[in-house]
């Protein structure tokens, strides 16, 4: 329902106002944002060290003894073989965290939404002639926008910390740009499904459970923190058609290798396209949804 | 009151079911005429808020029609949406945002150009004494300050037709006064309103038409003058210092419908008007006579809402309200 009486209805107007008024109050709780700088460092640093592969090849394998430079060469291997040459895990590591830390946002950024719901907000301004597309995009810009900061924020934690991310050479603005182009049409598509959803439940109780089921298998079948090669055949065959692993696949490309070569470009290329489909395929989803969800009941 | 035109809003056996089967609403009919405050009565869980949602498009209709500011709810919910402003029984303000961006929200949604908003915003925290706290997140704000706001924010892009359910919940008796003010004011400025209401002196006092709720079915509707002479008017009680009987001289008073006397007692019947107990007391203290004790009782909505519900609002509030009998003890002797 695109118009509102005779006139067209001011969807972007509706929009900016909905979207303007979210993040102010995002802003304005420095509770909200302030543990998201501590989340990414947790998450960088703990991941990044207690799962580090390479960390855990043993020097003296029964009785033979590795010299150091043979541990570091070991160390190397595997990083270049499984790790797409990462020069650190947490080179390897950070796309997926960004892509994890995106997920947990967008999932559980609906509560805002539920709230507004709960709270009769919701109601006041669907009391208003405003288009109820405005208030579907609302939602999703707020919550890609408060996720994506996340991850900007976790990109720098990452690079900040000593044997952090190590970007590959030449990884330049066009770079950064195609890295987080990636991750932000995962977080668009993502952000569609959980605020149709966030508009769709009573209760944040229902919300939370729903996530809950849903978030850990969607990031477990990604290549998200391991890489696919070791996975079994059937989880490889799931890993391959899950966005996330295309959008962390897409960044670490970049952010590990900088300057592509012709065959990753190819690479990048089809993740790209794949995510750019999906983003589309989950926005009509969700709009449709919500356009039920918020019609009077 | 401003002078009527035509019905603002028109319900015809307006019907809601929650499934499985709660009749929330059963068949209700109404007009509300253009300008008048019209006043939706009713014990708890009656339907007054189940009608107003159908009637402002935020619950579905089950059957029947309703037509507001002339558009039809269910068809044209966009058209009726810019005609109506909406004060929800609970607050919905948002608590992050301050008192006034709280306003300017409301206006982009509805619409209003932003230079008209501004000055919109000012008069309107004027007009419900917000503007000290105009700067203020909304959180720090009182009861009754957010009362004021919601009613503020149910203004900003000036309806046609404000709906109000309960809008003086849990104020004060000032603030409640006040904003019956507010409410006269912006009737008398063309506003047509439709609002439920526990305290039945308010409706009393507010609107020109009431209509009684109950079990989703309206049991009367008329004005509350009307409603209250059903139950038989106004009645005077006097006790006289002499045992000479009067009933011929009182029954000759046009406005007096009945008078019974029990030895030094009248009960005099005055069903439309008090205005004559000046008279009456002037013919007796003109006999010589001397008033020893004089009360006056008039019926207010509280009876016409237990006879048609079987249920005072006191029980349905848990609160002492006065009692109907408005003693006017005058003492011992008249003269
Ligand atoms: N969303 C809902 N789902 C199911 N039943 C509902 C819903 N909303 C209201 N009801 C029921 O409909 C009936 C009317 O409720 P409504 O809120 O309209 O009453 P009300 O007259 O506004 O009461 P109150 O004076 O307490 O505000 C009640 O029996 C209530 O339980
Ligand atoms: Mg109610």
């Amino acid at each position: 329902m695109l118009t509102s009486g005779g006139r067209q209805a001011d969807l972007l107007g509706d929009l900016s106002a909905l979207t303007r008024r979210a993040l102010l109050k995002w802003i304005r709780n420095p509770a909200a944002v302030l543990p998201g700088f501590f989340t990414a460092l947790f998450y960088i640093a703990l991941f990044g060290n207690s799962f580090n592969p390479t960390g855990i090849v043993p020097s003296n394998i029964n009785g033979f003894q590795l010299t150091s430079s043979e541990l570091e060469e070991v160390k190397t291997a595997i990083l270049s073989q499984t790790f797409g040459g990462a020069a650190t895990y947490i080179s390897y590591l950070t796309a997926g965290i960004i892509c994890l830390i995106l997920v947990f946002n967008m999932a559980f950024g609906g509560i805002d939404l539920v709230l507004d719901r709960q709270l009769g907000f919701l109601n006041t301004i669907l009391a208003a002639p405003i288009s109820r597309a405005s208030i579907y995009f609302s939602g999703v810009i707020q919550n890609m926008v408060k996720a994506m900061a996340l991850g900007f924020i976790t990109f720098a934690v990452a690079i900040l910390l000593p044997n952090g991310l190590m970007l590959g050479k030449g990884f330049g603005v066009v770079d950064f740009v195609g890295a987080f182009g990636a991750l932000a049409l995962l977080a668009f598509a993502l952000s569609c499904v959980f605020t149709a959803l966030a508009l769709s439940v009573k209760s944040i109780d229902s919300l939370v459970a729903i996530v809950n089921f849903a978030t850990f298998p969607l990031v477990f079948t990604s290549t998200a923190l391991f890489p696919a090669a070791d996975f079994p055949s059937w989880l490889k065959a799931i890993s391959n058609f899950n966005p996330i692993t295309k959008a962390c696949n897409a960044a670490r490309l970049l952010m590990i290798n900088g300057m592509l070569s012709s065959s990753q470009q190819i690479s990048f290329g089809w993740d790209l396209a794949y995510l750019a489909a999906f983003a589309v395929a989950m926005g009509v989803v969700g709009y449709l949804a919500a356009n039920k969800a918020l019609a009077p009941r | 009151m401003r002078r009527l035109m035509g019905s603002i809003i028109e319900a015809d056996k307006l019907s809601k079911l929650y499934p499985p089967k709660t009749k929330a609403v059963d068949g209700v009919s109404f007009n509300v005429e253009e300008g008048e405050v019209f006043g939706f009565l009713g014990p708890n869980g009656a339907g007054k808020t189940t009608t107003i949602k159908m009637l402002t498009t935020l619950a579905s209709i089950t059957s029947g029609t309703a037509k507001v500011a002339g558009f039809d709810v269910k068809h044209e919910s966009a058209r009726v949406r810019e005609s109506i402003g909406v004060v929800p029984q609970e607050l919905t303000a948002d608590d992050e945002l301050k008192g006034v961006e709280n306003l300017m929200l409301l206006g982009k949604l509805h619409h209003v150009p932003q230079s008209e908003m501004k000055e919109k915003a000012r008069e309107l925290l004027r007009l419900f004494d917000l503007e000290e706290a105009s700067e203020r997140r909304v959180r720090t704000y009182s009861g009754g300050m957010r009362r004021r706001l919601q009613m503020a924010m149910g203004l900003v892009h000036s309806p046609k037709i404000l709906f109000m359910d309960e809008p003086t919940l849990g104020l004060d008796i000032q603030t409640r006064t006040k904003v019956w003010e507010y409410i006269k004011k912006l009737n008398v400025s063309g506003l047509s309103v439709f609002m439920t209401t526990h305290y039945l002196e308010e409706a009393d006092s507010l609107c020109r038409r009431v209509a009684i709720i109950d079990h989703g079915v309206i049991k009367v509707l008329d004005t509350p003058a009307r409603l209250k002479e059903r139950l038989g008017g106004n009645v005077l009680i006097l006790e006289v210092s002499n045992g000479v009987d009067l009933s011929e001289f009182l029954r000759t008073i046009p406005t007096v419908s009945d008078v019974s006397r029990d030895g030094h007692m009248y009960k005099i019947k005055l069903p439309k008007t008090e205005d004559a107990i000046p008279a009456i007391v002037d013919g007796i203290t003109s006999r010589g006579l001397k008033i020893t004790q004089i009360s006056f009782l008039k019926p207010t909505l509280d009876e016409v809402f237990l006879e048609v519900t079987g249920r005072t609002m006191r029980e349905e509030e848990g609160e002492a309200q006065e009692s109907w009998v408005q003693n006017v003890n005058i003492g011992r002797s008249s003269s």
